[in-house]
């Protein structure tokens, strides 16, 4: 637990200053994977701090508290509040990017360099991150992650047809436009420390959602030629797992043997099903992702009905398949495999207060991530953050009597 | 311009998506990426669509701007032409079931004794200690055991799977080219390589990050809400006059008040009833609140709405199709498709998920079948005359995958 400058941190990325300028979850979610990989961060917030510190329930969030997904996107930060509807306050934005090696923005297309926010730093990777990219008609309009996943067809693989729209819970566009704004940085920072040379770099929320996607555009290349687990994702019938005596579990065959095979169908008591057609391949074919899964499905749920979820995982892997519970969040906090890897860590605030966070995914033998703070509190760090750029008392004095920063 | 990642050789011996899309951002990225396949095939060769005869769409996909080399690393001659790409390489890539790699003699200690620098890069399904250790596991078992899945489907159901079954092998192989980046920059600090483990449950885990974090602080488990967001409100979708489900995303206080100014009398009443002053009370109130605007978004048409919500500033659209988005002028002002020619049909392919000002990625081009570049590689490795130099990539297989289950 050391301040400044990411000493200590040990990380890849130990000794770089991260300049965080964003909205919501994308931005502060990549500024914090470069974070967690030992980068110095400060995040910029307006003086009523970023809208997302209240993206939560009123029934769980007490007043003036920070949301559970705040805190989640934005540990191992500094955070700085000016305001910047005034120019005073771009000043300040300025002078802060001056000492800092990467700026991470989503101003909007062109904003960040109309500011001069980069003028004359030849040495900055400066990172745009946009909802619908640089260029075309939509450059301006306006998102959100359902907007997003809803644009980038993402709808038509859940739900039902003829029913209302599903999105993905989870939020991709943000998190996965993160990661590859977190690679674009480290990439052009790798070429930085090669030739002395910055640059700016660009992901777009929209662009990551079809990106991800890519596997459905080859598959579509043809529209002559439809087959595959892949394109049928658009017809298949909501898949919500295989019902058991007690739960769900979602499971595949790709390892059994012909033996194997035999035995569990024998135990499932699904015997009569050897020469079923749906079930060749040794049972594949009807499994999950094979060719006859649609109609094969209440066949395995009659002979799951007769075990457990945990008895069925298990008759499942000693027949050579795979096999898991399907959990919610609740259920998976408290399963074995997520202890034995260190996947949730409590993270304390300076206040004290701790939350049960995901960690780090990776891990780097020589130059591990690590989590140094909790997501801090508005303007908690100005004053420290600014003597650092340079500011002496007085001028922090005006400008905070001024209002421009907090 | 040089690319990114000039010079920077990648040792592949991945499969199926996890390591493959990983070892293709490297190779977009400027990287040389040499991907070991079976001499028959993986399972990802045997996927349909196929584009010709022969070549899965999946495969060709997945495996853009790399060379490819088919060896049996069961044989000892191809064994040796392995390791010599192992002991060249800057980075090494494998994401098979832990200790398969090790069984095949390509341990992190047998590569990194014979090359200190290498970069080595595993990714697997749930780690490689605790219970579930020896598990192997593919997207959509990880989607239901990590919790992913039950964030999906209507309101009041326990959850679905996204049936695009790629999105957490494609996170994690992200995730797994942002370690190997942070890798190279501390190599390039220190001089030392070093072991990067990543595994598809923690990606899972990090790529759902706010909404565990919301389940293990409230201590109820987040559950599907339909199209509707967990902590913003007005943000789900509502269904217009003509049938089209409108997708209103408003995330931001001052997006509300907007929405509210252009929807008339009931944006009047809306701003004024204290159920809904906050998002907080908004989330609180959701039903409520969706309730009524679904009463309103059902007396226009979509397009009506759209031009109203979007000249106040308020996110909304619609759900755009691939056929639609193909060849808009949106997506091609920013490169998001690219359409490729290939020696057996038509392939359009995502573009790059990024864009350098200074260092331009590779163009997107055609890694090709397996085994399409042993003669050239070989070569390269002063291994001319090797048998496997002489191997006939896209020699008439049969499309059915029929390899015999392992005993």
């Amino acid at each position: 637990m050391t301040g400044g400058a990411g000493v200590g941190a040990g990380g890849a990325l130990e000794g770089f200053r991260v300049v965080e300028v964003g909205s919501g979850l994308c931005a502060a979610t990549a500024a914090m994977r470069l974070g967690d990989a030992g980068a110095d961060v400060i995040k910029v917030e307006p003086l009523g701090g970023d809208g997302s510190r209240r993206w939560a329930s009123a029934d769980v969030l007490a007043d003036g508290a920070d949301a559970p997904a705040f805190l989640a996107a934005n540990r191992n930060k500094r955070a700085l509040a000016v305001d910047l509807d005034r120019p005073e306050g771009w000043a300040v934005l300025r002078r802060l990017v001056a000492g800092a090696d990467v700026l991470i923005e989503e101003l909007g297309p062109g904003e960040a360099e109309r500011r001069e926010l980069t003028a004359g730093r030849t040495d900055l990777v400066h990172c745009a991150i946009t909802a619908f990219g640089d260029h075309g008609p939509w450059a301006q309009h306006p998102a959100s992650e359902l907007v997003l996943q809803a644009a980038a067809e993402q709808p038509l693989s859940l739900g039902r047809p003829g029913e209302p729209p599903v999105r993905i819970g989870a939020e991709i566009a943000a998190v996965n436009t993160a990661i590859f704004a977190s690679q674009a940085v480290t990439a052009a920072l790798l070429h930085r420390l090669r030739t002395g040379e910055g640059q700016r770099v660009a992901v777009s929320r929209l662009g990551t959602l079809l990106h991800l996607r890519g596997i459905l555009w080859s598959a579509q290349s043809d529209p002559d030629e439809w087959g595959g687990f892949h394109l049928d994702s658009y017809t298949r019938p909501v898949d919500d797992g295989y019902r058991t005596a007690d739960g769900r579990i979602y499971f595949a065959l790709r390892r059994a043997s012909s033996e194997d095979y035999d035995n569990l169908m024998i135990t499932l008591g699904l015997v009569d099903h050897l020469a079923d057609e749906r079930f060749g391949n040794f049972g594949r074919d009807a499994a999950p992702m094979g060719r006859r899964a649609n109609d094969s499905r209440e066949v395995w749920e009659e002979g799951f009905a007769r075990f457990t979820t945990d008895e069925l995982v298990q008759l499942l892997l000693d027949a050579g398949g795979d096999a898991v519970p399907f959990l919610d969040h609740l259920e998976l906090a408290q399963h074995p495999q997520i202890a034995a890897l260190g996947l949730l860590v409590d993270v304390a605030r300076s206040d004290g207060s701790v939350q049960r966070d995901v960690a780090p995914a990776w891990r780097l033998s020589e130059t591990p991530a690590s989590i140094r703070r909790g997501a801090p509190f508005v303007g908690e760090h100005t004053d420290a953050v600014l003597t650092e750029a340079g500011y002496r008392p007085e001028e922090l004095a005006a400008l905070r009597a001024g209002g421009v920063i907090r | 311009m040089a690319g990114l990642l000039d010079g920077i050789r990648v040792f592949d011996l991945t499969l199926a998506v996890v390591g493959p899309w990983a070892t293709k951002l490297l190779a977009q990225l400027g990287a040389d990426v040499v991907k070991v396949g079976a001499p028959d095939g993986e399972l990802l060769n045997f996927v349909p669509p196929y584009v010709g005869a022969s070549q899965s769409s999946v495969f060709l996909d997945t495996n853009l701007n790399k060379r490819l080399v088919a060896l049996d690393l069961h044989d000892e001659a191809d064994h040796e032409a392995a390791w010599r790409l192992a002991e060249r390489a800057d980075v090494f890539v494998e994401n098979m079931r832990p200790g398969a790699a090790d069984r095949l003699g390509f341990s992190y200690e047998a590569v990194s004794a014979r090359n200190p620098r290498i970069i080595y890069a595993s990714a697997c399904a749930y780690g490689r200690v605790g219970p579930m250790a020896t598990q192997a596991g593919v997207d959509p078992l990880v989607q239901a055991f990590s919790g992913f899945a039950s964030l999906n489907g209507p309101e009041g159901t326990a959850g679905e799977m996204n049936r695009y079954l790629v999105n957490i092998d494609i996170t994690t192989g992200s995730m797994l080219v942002e370690a190997v980046l942070q890798a190279l920059i501390a190599r390039e600090r220190t001089g030392r390589g070093q072991k990067i483990e990543l595994e598809m449950l923690g990606a899972s885990l990090a790529l759902q990050g706010t909404r565990v974090a919301e389940s293990l602080a409230t201590g109820v488990a987040a559950r599907p809400l339909g199209s509707a967001s967990a902590v913003t409100a007005p943000h789900e979708a509502f269904r217009c006059a003509d049938g089209v489900w409108l997708a209103l995303g408003v995330e931001h206080e001052e997006q509300w008040r907007s929405l509210c100014a252009v929807i008339g009398p009931l944006g009047a009443e809306l701003a004024g009833d204290g159920r809904f002053t906050t998002n907080p009370m908004r989330v609180a109130n959701r039903a409520e609140l969706a309730a009524r605007l679904a009463e309103l978004f059902r007396t226009e048409p979509y397009a009506a709405w759209e031009v109203v919500l979007r000249r106040a500033g308020v996110p909304c659209g619609r759900i755009h199709r691939f056929d639609e988005l193909r060849h808009h002028a949106q997506a091609e002002a920013n490169g998001w498709f690219c359409e490729l020619d290939t020696p057996w049909g038509h392939l359009c392919v995502e573009g790059p998920p990024w864009q350098f000002s200074a260092t331009p990625t590779e163009p997107i081009r055609l890694g090709g079948a397996n085994g399409t570049h042993n003669a050239e590689v070989l070569t390269e490795l002063g291994m001319g005359d090797h048998p496997a130099a002489s191997f006939k990539a896209d020699g008439g297989r049969p499309l059915r995958w029929t390899r015999r289950p392992e005993a």
